[in-house]
């Protein structure tokens, strides 16, 4: 899974993705790759906001996941969080995004992106060595801090639309584009084919832990979404979309892409103008 | 640190940029004062001083709420009513809760509107008297600002933490009312918060068959559950 350390709101939103990944991964290592045939074809635009065509299955999923957070992931977060102490928690997070280096400078490197795909090279040299196999993340104070990429948001550099919203179990949001860029990922990850035909012990401690990490870093943050918001699964899905166009324009703000509101009012009489998108 | 123009529309803010933006203000700020006094004459000078206003502004009404939000000494209900104050006075209300009804905007009666009206604002200042409450006592650095058309500004700033948390970057989007600086959105680490507004209301709205009562009855639940400090089962799936 992406790991997105220092920015709380993708991480909490991811996090809740992972709500159900323990479980699923504790109770049974079942292949997932049949989700990938799963995804639905691109939807039409459905003339509104949301492309959102399979709603109320996402919805479904939306409350199972958090039905798996309720009584599982979150407590095991929370007692992560209380009674490990912050360096081991901030070393098994340098660890886990140290290891992901791999795919985020082949990501890099695919989106023609050099100087950033320098800053992770040199990171995963400095962190390695420096930084005691990942430990530690020495980098960042020497101006290279980390950044998140996959191959979905290399998908999007080449032009690929996100697609129908869609929400999975155990993943959370997987827009078809994204489902894609997880499944590439993982055969740029160098252990996927370190543990190709060997016992998967390795990988799912990884996972489950990552999991296990992002939800402890998101506690308070998610729990201030689910209070402040009027329809949960709708806030997260905005939110999902926001942060990945965030993540896609690696953080740049184009103010000229926004929607039209200098004649918006209630008071006016003009005819509605709903070709605001974001 | 403040500077009055962007090189870009994308601020990278380093040390040295921080240093030559403050050096090149110092040598320019006599010219750009001389340059002023001809402002008719000169419209990059107009723009420069948009720019300072808008600048101030964000500085001013950040430094207010921060204030407020780390003030311990008074109640919850006493904090939201500063909040909402706050929020009347600079913020564009009106047009916040136009634009997060997107295509149902014309839908509501006028007692619907009113009502609306009220309930979105109470609804806000809850929600961001509790969303802010991660930034009590820190400091929001103004980056730089930006004209966007004639009646709007962005302006780009980040908290920065004194625990050695990353910085939030945090823009602005104001608009010009009567010659007065209003918010219309704010962005913090790349969300728009009106948009998620936005897009949360008009689901509501869809999922109930477009009936603009069931928003109203939503933002009721939300707000007397947030009153009474429940914080669980708050899920409200409308289908």
């Amino acid at each position: 899974m992406k790991t997105m350390y220092g920015t709380a709101m993708p991480t909490a939103i991811r996090s809740l993705a992972l709500a159900a990944i323990a479980i699923v991964v504790i109770a049974a290592a079942s292949p997932r790759a049949a989700m990938a045939q799963d995804a639905p074809p691109p939807a039409v635009d459905n003339g509104v906001d949301e492309n959102d065509p399979l709603e109320p299955m996402n919805r479904y999923f939306f409350e199972l996941n958090k039905f798996f957070d309720t009584i599982l992931l979150k407590p095991v977060a929370t007692w992560y969080d209380g009674v490990v102490p912050e360096p081991g928690r901030d070393g098994v997070r340098n660890f886990l995004d140290n290891l992901r280096s791999p795919v985020i400078l082949a990501n890099d490197m695919l989106q023609g992106e050099w100087e950033r795909a320098g800053t992770t090279a040199s990171r995963f040299g400095i962190n390695t060595t420096v930084g005691v196999l990942g430990l530690f993340d020495p980098a960042s104070g020497w101006g290279m801090p980390q950044h998140s990429e996959d191959f979905g948001q290399t998908l999007a550099v080449y032009g690929t639309g996100e697609g129908a919203y869609l929400y999975l179990p155990v993943l959370g949001p997987a827009p078809p584009r994204d489902l894609t860029g997880f499944f590439v990922d993982q055969f740029f990850d160098p252990l996927t084919y370190i543990y190709w035909d060997k016992p998967k012990t390795v990988p799912t401690a990884r996972f489950v832990v990552n999991g296990i990490d992002q939800r402890a870093r998101s506690l308070k943050t998610l729990d201030q979404i689910e209070r402040t918001s009027v329809d949960h699964y709708a806030t997260i899905r905005n939110l999902y979309r926001q942060i990945r166009a965030n993540e896609i324009a690696n953080g740049q703000r184009d103010f000229d892409d926004l929607p039209d509101i200098e004649n918006l009012n209630f008071d006016t009489n003009e005819p509605n103008t709903p070709s605001m998108r974001f | 640190m403040v500077t009055t123009r962007m090189t870009s529309s994308v601020m990278r803010p380093s040390l040295s940029r921080a240093h030559a933006a403050r050096a090149t203000r110092a040598l320019i700020a006599p010219f750009a004062f001389c340059a002023m006094l001809f402002a008719g004459f000169a419209p990059a000078a107009a723009q420069a001083s948009t720019d300072q206003a808008a600048v101030s502004f964000v500085e001013d009404v950040s430094t207010r709420a921060i204030d407020i939000i780390s003030d311990k000494g008074i109640s919850k209900a006493q904090r939201e009513e500063e909040f909402r104050a706050l929020l009347l006075e600079t913020a564009d209300m009106n047009r916040i809760a136009a634009f997060a009804l997107g295509q149902y905007l014309r839908t509501p009666t006028e007692e619907q509107k009113a009502e609306y009206l009220k309930l979105v604002e109470t609804f806000i200042v809850k929600v961001y008297v509790t969303r802010l409450s991660d930034y009590n006592n820190e400091k929001l650095d103004v980056l730089g600002a930006k004209a966007k058309g004639d009646t709007q500004a962005m302006v780009q700033s980040e908290i920065k933490f004194t625990n050695g948390r990353e910085p939030v970057k945090v823009d602005w989007w104001l608009i010009k009312n009567d010659g007065d600086f209003k918010i219309f959105d704010v962005n913090v680490v790349g969300i728009w918060l009106a948009q998620e507004q936005r897009s949360t209301f008009t689901t509501v709205i869809r999922n109930n068959g477009g009936k603009f009562e069931s928003l109203l009855e939503h933002l009721r639940t939300q707000i007397s559950k947030a009153e009474a400090g429940d914080i669980s089962g708050i899920t409200t799936s409308s289908n």
